[in-house]
Parts: structure tokens; C-alpha cells; sequence
């Protein structure tokens, strides 16, 4: 059941303890509000881009790249024709005239997008939710708010699930899905109602199987995997922290 | 010494005004299969909540008498700690599922990572309990793409690594097919020829008849009657209480073919044998 | 009323995995047990049967209109389906309004819906229950209600997915009371279930599935008298059957009262 962005492998970056990686999107997502310009945003998406092709993802980052690419188009489109800086036009398309200010702007915004998405995706693409829960709780994140995360996970193919089989039940007793707006709003409570309700009771069934296997216990928890951090983490962690501070004095000195 | 002492308990739930349990008492011995059978809302399902303190701890309401599970006094006892010494398996396989492991072999874990046991001492509990339930090769499975039958295995298996003594069942095959309720059925007896002390609400009193030590029929919240499924199925007067009997055992009745001691069979090996001679005698 | 004409039928969800591989069969009014293993492709078959799913080769035809050219909403009104679990069905907080639902969305008027919907409650034995909220009900009364629910649209078929879990002795005969009286009354009544106790005593015709095809298709008593056939697809006889067959009878019996009355019988005649 593929419902988390997961892509299973085994470079460096996968063998990566889950802390060394927050840290790095951190970093990401801090030196891409400090870096001013254009050109070093780009290097910063270029670097993040390369450390993501030595984990073997790329494809699914292109993937979601191209997903939020309508995004980036209309920071352009936006930013080029009405940004109140706007003075020089650059470019003519029939009555609409995009001036050069405003698509810089919208270059920086797009970059911004794409160096969140990247920090992000350095973590999310390479760490297993469980393994990324666990090491967390391990560092004393209540083991409570771990597994409600990671049932959160799981849990939405589960309830699309139960939508189709209550959309069925529903059509099945006469009940029309398609048309007019007017027709989809009246079949909404006939489809919210069950699923809330099969959800709740799917609930109150869990916890009671979670309460008999100790949930509530307040013991301190062990742990089936090793946690393993590879040698390698602290000199990342270090690099890391040191591109940070140097991106950060850049802006001070810069300003 | 019995594993499961229950005197006299009496309970209902909250908003209600009807005892749902109304002067249970019985014992179980160490190793027995008891089944639990009876209508709907006899109380079944309510008593093996009791027998691990879910009643009252989880659903409050208003309790009396006394239930002794593994020495330890239920009522006394919080959830966790009594679940360590008497596991619970449930009717619906896929509510048992944690939902936070993505592996067969991970799931089992879970019980054992709460209650703090130590890591080699995991290992090994988790092969034996998988391997006893067949369920070693599917290990890297997600348990959400099991079948009914395996899914309940796992929560079978899931309960077992916490090593209790006693095991109970809440109408465990509701929700499968033959062959998943063969293979449940199969993994309980096992269980139990290896030592367990098994208590199952079922509905197939066929299958109770034929494997479990002593049956223990509720109606209305009262114990109707309690003893080896011989005598408990021979009674007069269950069908009319709503409580069903095997089929081999209503025909019997009709045909007055009785065992030496006066009871009924109430499986098909027994009833061919008594039916069998009977049938040579008419005939001969 | 209704005929059901299915004609080489296949479907997959994903393609590449065929779940019901060609089949071909004829429904006619009457009582008709579907059997067999889960993942054999029961569910499957009985949601083409109401156009919840469409055929990826082949046809249902429903009284000569296929199910291909009509949307699930208008084939509600011949054929309708009782799924397995209520919980995925029950929204309205009051029994009345939730069997009203049905005859409501085929267009009958308010006070045609109550009738029916009253008339429906009282067939499953929820009179009382009429104006209770349907999870103050016990689970297996809330099954009744989804039971009642598509009584009260007075489909010329029923179909009913395994009503008889976690019902009682009580339940079952209730629910097997109702296919009956829907039998007598001249319609077709599809029950998917894998009580063969309950198969054996209400339906005259069982349909086997195995792997996405019919294994078997006959009268009741035929298909229970073929063990090795029932093995094969993973299913037992009922247990008196079995006893029969074991003492020898030549005509093994599919219910206790059959058995006895063979056995009288029997002995009678030996004595002579």
C-alpha cells in the first residue's frame, strides 16, 4: 500500500539518521529565506538537487516539481503584470505587456518554492514515517503523539476506501452522484454521515485493541530496531551547521 | 489452582437500567477450552470484556462480584497489566491492526515495545509466536494486505507475544470463511494442546462442541448452563432460549439415539457411532 | 418479474488481473445461494449484477436492458443490493427516516414512502424500533434495518451479502424467513453467504465460485452431495449432510427435520 512519498533505496542519504536529516531541511529551508538574489537561490536548489541524485530520487522530485509548476507559472504571470514595483517591460504578449521587475520576482518566488519543496523532500523521500517517528519518540517525543501520526498515514487509504464502499451502498439505494452541483450537495450527508461514523467506531474498536496490548502503558518503551547512526552523520551534521552560519554572516555582512 | 475464578458478577453499563451481566459464576482450570455461546446480547461479548477489565476500566458503568483472572483481581487491576497475564482477540481482524507498523513482523512488536522487553528477549518471541501461527513467511507483509483469516492469526499472534495465560476470543471468525475459521480454530487448539487456557464466544456451536472442554451458555446476562458440551447441548429447552444447538444433536434427540450415559452426541464422529449402531439394530 | 441474463462475462480492476473469468448463467425468479471462498470473486459478480460495476467484456442484461446503458440510481429500482456491512450504509438518526431513504430517491411521495418503509420494518421483525436511532440498536438489529431499507424499494431482485454474520439462531431464521416469503412472492432473491446450514435449509439453486469462475451451478441437494466438489472450492457440506452420507443414506439430507424423516423412514422399512 503505497500512500506515503517514501521511495524505498539504500544511498548514503537513506542510511542518514532521521535527526541529521531534519537537520538538513532545516538548513534548507532557513538559508532559502536568507540568501538573497537570484544567483545563489539557484546554486542552493542546484546543491539540494545533486545531494537528492546521490539518493537516487529524482524522478519522484521531478514528479512533484511538475505538480506544483502551475504555481510557479502564475508567480510569473502575477508578478509580471501587476507587481507595484513594476517599471520596465520586458516582454509584449498582445494587450498584456509583463515588465522585467515583476518576472524577477516571480523568479525568486519560484525559486523559493522549489528550495522548499527540495529541504523537504531531502527528509520525506528518503525516511520511512515509522522509522522517522521512532527516532523522535526515542528522543522523547510521547510515544502517543508518534503512533497518531503514523496512523494518520495508513489511515487515509483506509477511509478513501470507505468512502467508494459507502458511495456504492448509497448509489445502490437510488441515490444519484452525478450531475448538477445541487445533486452532488444533497448526496454529501449521505456520504459524510457513514464515513464519519464508520471512522469513529473504527476508532473506538482500535483503541480498545491498542489499550489491550499495553498503549496506555507507562512504562518506558523499547525498541525493536537498532537505531543505527552511520559514521558519517556528524561530519554531515557539522558541514551542514557550517554552510548555515556562513549563509547567514553572507546576509549581514551583505545588508 | 483455576486460572479464571468468577463469583457472582453482576454488570451494567452506563445509561442503561438492565444488569447486562446478572450473577455470573463459574471456574476454569488451567489448559481448558471453554466456549462461551448464547443469543445476541446474552452478554458475551460483555464478559470477556470482563475477564480483562475492559469492564469496567474502559466502559465504566456499575460493577459487582468478583473476577480473578492469572491472581490477579480484574477489578483492581489496571488494563494494561492484566492484558500482560490474559490476552484478548476481537471479532473484526482489521480494528486490531495498530495501524502504525508497515510489516507482519513489526506488528507483533508493538505490544512488547510498550511494555519495555528487552531486545533479544523480543527476537525471540516474535519468531516463536509468528512461526506457531504460520505466519513466519508473510513476515515483511503489510498487514493490511492479509486475508480475514491471516489478519486475525496476526492479532492472535500480536496477543500471544506478551507470553499470557490465558487467551480469550470474542466471536473471532464472525467475519471469515470457512477456511479462515478452520485455520483459527486450528491455531486455538494448538495453543491450547500446548498449555493455554482458552476462552472463546463463538456462534458456531458446532465447532465449539467438537473442540472446547466445557461450554458455558448465557442468556439475558444468566448462566443457562454450565459443563462439558455433551451435557451443556443435550439440555432440553435451549432452542426455545434461542441458544443453538448442532445439528447432529437435534437429530439425535428426535431419534432417540442417546449415549450410555444418557446425553446426546454433539459431534459427527459420536453421532455416526450411536447413530451407526442404531441404525444396525433396526435393520438387523 | 425479472430475469437476469449474464453472458460471458469478464472483469478485472486492474487489468491483467481478471477476477471473473467468462461467466454465463441465467437468473429466474427463486432463491439463489452464492458460495464459495473469499477473493473468489463473489462481491465482485453481485455489484455487475446492480451496474456498480460495469463488465470489461461480455454483458448483464436485467429484463433485456443491460447494465452498460443505465446508471446504478435507475437500476435501483430492479435490483436491489444489501451490502455486508451496515455501518457503511446507516446516516439518518431515526430507523423510519433511514428505510424511507430508498423509496424516497425512486420518487414515491412522502406518506407511499412511510407505508412502505412500515411495512418494510414490520417484514424484519423493527416495528418497535421505528423511531430509535440505529446505533442505539444492537449490530445485528442494524442489519435488519439496512435489510428492511431495500424491502421497503420492493425490487423485483434482492441481493443480500452475507446477511447472516454475526446474527444469531434467531436472526438467521428471520432473515431466512424473509427469503422465503420474497421466493413466494414471485421474485429473485441473490444471497452471498458461507452459512451452509442456512443455504441447505432457505435456497433452492447454489451457484460454486472458485478463481473468478462458476464451478458449479445446480440445485442445492446435487451440489451438497458432491464432497470432493466442495473441497475443491475451499467450502463443507452442512454438518447433517455429512452425518447422512457417513450412516450411509442414500440420499444424504441438507436439514435435520429431512434427516430425521429419511431415517424414520428407514427404519420402518427395515422393520418389515
Amino acid at each position: 500500500m503505497q500512500n506515503t512519498l517514501y521511495v524505498p533505496g539504500n544511498s548514503w542519504v537513506h542510511r542518514l539518521d532521521p535527526v541529521s536529516k531534519i537537520l538538513l531541511t532545516v538548513v534548507g529551508l532557513v538559508l532559502t529565506f536568507v540568501l538573497p538574489g537570484h544567483l545563489l537561490p539557484a546554486l542552493l536548489l542546484a546543491a539540494m538537487l545533486v545531494l537528492l541524485g546521490t539518493a537516487g530520487v529524482l524522478r519522484r522530485v521531478w514528479a512533484v516539481f511538475a505538480g506544483v509548476a502551475l504555481i510557479a507559472i502564475t508567480f510569473f504571470v502575477v508578478q509580471g503584470l501587476v507587481y507595484a514595483g513594476n517599471a520596465t517591460p520586458a516582454l509584449t504578449l498582445g494587450p498584456l505587456t509583463f515588465y522585467r521587475e515583476g518576472l524577477l520576482l516571480g523568479l525568486r518566488l519560484t525559486f523559493r518554492l522549489y528550495n522548499i519543496l527540495a529541504s523537504t523532500l531531502i527528509l520525506i523521500l528518503t525516511t520511512r514515517p515509522s522509522d522517522l517517528v521512532e527516532s523522535l519518540v526515542r528522543r522523547g517525543l510521547p510515544s502517543r503523539f508518534g503512533y497518531v501520526i503514523i496512523a494518520v498515514l495508513q489511515i487515509i487509504p483506509i477511509m478513501v476506501e470507505a468512502a467508494g464502499r459507502i458511495t456504492d451502498a448509497q448509489r445502490s439505494r437510488g441515490m444519484e452522484t452525478e450531475g448538477s452541483l445541487w445533486v452532488r450537495m444533497r448526496a454529501f450527508i449521505p456520504l459524510m454521515g457513514p464515513l464519519v461514523t464508520s471512522s469513529l467506531i473504527a476508532t473506538e474498536e482500535r483503541a480498545l485493541a491498542l489499550e489491550v496490548r499495553g498503549f496506555a502503558s507507562n512504562r518506558k518503551p523499547t525498541f525493536l530496531n537498532d537505531e543505527t547512526i552511520p559514521s558519517y552523520a556528524w561530519p554531515v551534521r557539522i558541514a551542514a551547521l557550517a554552510v548555515l552560519l556562513l549563509g547567514i554572516a553572507g546576509r549581514v555582512m551583505l545588508s | 489452582m483455576s486460572v479464571i475464578k468468577v463469583e457472582n458478577l453482576r454488570y451494567r453499563y452506563p445509561r442503561q437500567t438492565e444488569l447486562a451481566l446478572d450473577g455470573i459464576s463459574f471456574t476454569v482450570e488451567p489448559g481448558e477450552f471453554v466456549g462461551i455461546v448464547g443469543p445476541n446480547k446474552a452478554g458475551k461479548s460483555t464478559l470477556c470484556q470482563a475477564l480483562v477489565g475492559l469492564v469496567p476500566h474502559f466502559y465504566k458503568g456499575a460493577i459487582g462480584g468478583r473476577v480473578e483472572v492469572a491472581g490477579l483481581d480484574v477489578h483492581a487491576t489496571p488494563v494494561a497489566e492484566v492484558s500482560r497475564k490474559a490476552g484478548i482477540v476481537f471479532q473484526s481482524p482489521f480494528t486490531q491492526m495498530s495501524g502504525a507498523k508497515f510489516s507482519v513482523y513489526e506488528e507483533v512488536a508493538f505490544g512488547l515495545e510498550r511494555a519495555g522487553i528487552p531486545r533479544e528477549e523480543m527476537l525471540r518471541r516474535i519468531e516463536w509466536a509468528l512461526r506457531l501461527l504460520g505466519l513466519w513467511e508473510l513476515r515483511d507483509r503489510n498487514p493490511f494486505a492479509l486475508s480475514g483469516g491471516q489478519m486475525q492469526r496476526l492479532a492472535i499472534a500480536s496477543v500471544l507475544v506478551m507470553q499470557p495465560e490465558v487467551l480469550i476470543l470474542d466471536e473471532p471468525t464472525s467475519q471469515l470463511d470457512p477456511a479462515g475459521t478452520s485455520e483459527v480454530f486450528a491455531a486455538v487448539t494448538d495453543l491450547c494442546r500446548q498449555g493455554m487456557t482458552v476462552v472463546m464466544a463463538e456462534h458456531k456451536v458446532d465447532r465449539i462442541a467438537a473442540r472446547a472442554d466445557k461450554v458455558l451458555v448465557l442468556d439475558r446476562g444468566q448462566v443457562l448452563a454450565w459443563g462439558p458440551p455433551g451435557v451443556v447441548f443435550s439440555r432440553e429447552g435451549l432452542e426455545g432460549r434461542g441458544v443453538a444447538v448442532p445439528p447432529v444433536t437435534v437429530a439425535a434427540r428426535e431419534l432417540g439415539w442417546q449415549e450410555p450415559g444418557g446425553t446426546y452426541p454433539v459431534t459427527v464422529e459420536a453421532a455416526v457411532r450411536i447413530g451407526g449402531a442404531a441404525l444396525g439394530r433396526d435393520q438387523g | 418479474m425479472a430475469e437476469i441474463r449474464v453472458n460471458d462475462l469478464h472483469f478485472h480492476y486492474t487489468p491483467g488481473v481478471e477476477v471473473l473469468r467468462g461467466i454465463s448463467l441465467t437468473i429466474s425468479p427463486g432463491a439463489v445461494a452464492i458460495i464459495g471462498q473469499n477473493g473468489a470473486g463473489k462481491s465482485t459478480f453481485v455489484r455487475l449484477l446492480n451496474g456498480l460495476l460495469k463488465p470489461t467484456a461480455g454483458e448483464v442484461l436485467v429484463d433485456g436492458v443491460s447494465t452498460r446503458s443505465t446508471t446504478v440510481a435507475t437500476m435501483a429500482r430492479k435490483v436491489g443490493l444489501v451490502f455486508q456491512n451496515p455501518t457503511d450504509q446507516l446516516f439518518k438518526s431515526r430507523v423510519l427516516d433511514e428505510v424511507m431513504f430508498g423509496p424516497l430517491n425512486l420518487g414515491l411521495s412522502q406518506e407511499e414512502a412511510r407505508q412502505r418503509a412500515e411495512a418494510a420494518l414490520q417484514r424484519v421483525g423493527l416495528t418497535g424500533a421505528a423511531d430509535h436511532n440505529p446505533y442505539d440498536l444492537g449490530l445485528a438489529e442494524r442489519k435488519l434495518v439496512t435489510i428492511a431499507s431495500v424491502l421497503a424499494m420492493e425490487t423485483p431482485v434482492v441481493i443480500l451479502d452475507e446477511p447472516t454474520i454475526a446474527q444469531d439462531m434467531t436472526g438467521v431464521r428471520q432473515i431466512g424467513a424473509i427469503v422465503t416469503w420474497l421466493r413466494d412472492q414471485g421474485r429473485t432473491v441473490i444471497t452471498i453467504t458461507h452459512d451452509m446450514d442456512f443455504v441447505a435449509r432457505y435456497f433452492d439453486r447454489v451457484l460454486v465460485f472458485q478463481d473468478g469462475q462458476v464451478l458449479a451451478d445446480g440445485p442445492a441437494q446435487a451440489i451438497f452431495a458432491q464432497p470432493d466438489l466442495l473441497r475443491r472450492a475451499g467450502l463443507e457440506p452442512p454438518q447433517i449432510t455429512v452425518l447422512g452420507r457417513e450412516l450411509g443414506l442414500p440420499d444424504p439430507p441438507l436439514t435435520v427435520e429431512a434427516f430425521v424423516a429419511q431415517v424414520r423412514d428407514m427404519a420402518k422399512n427395515g422393520a418389515q
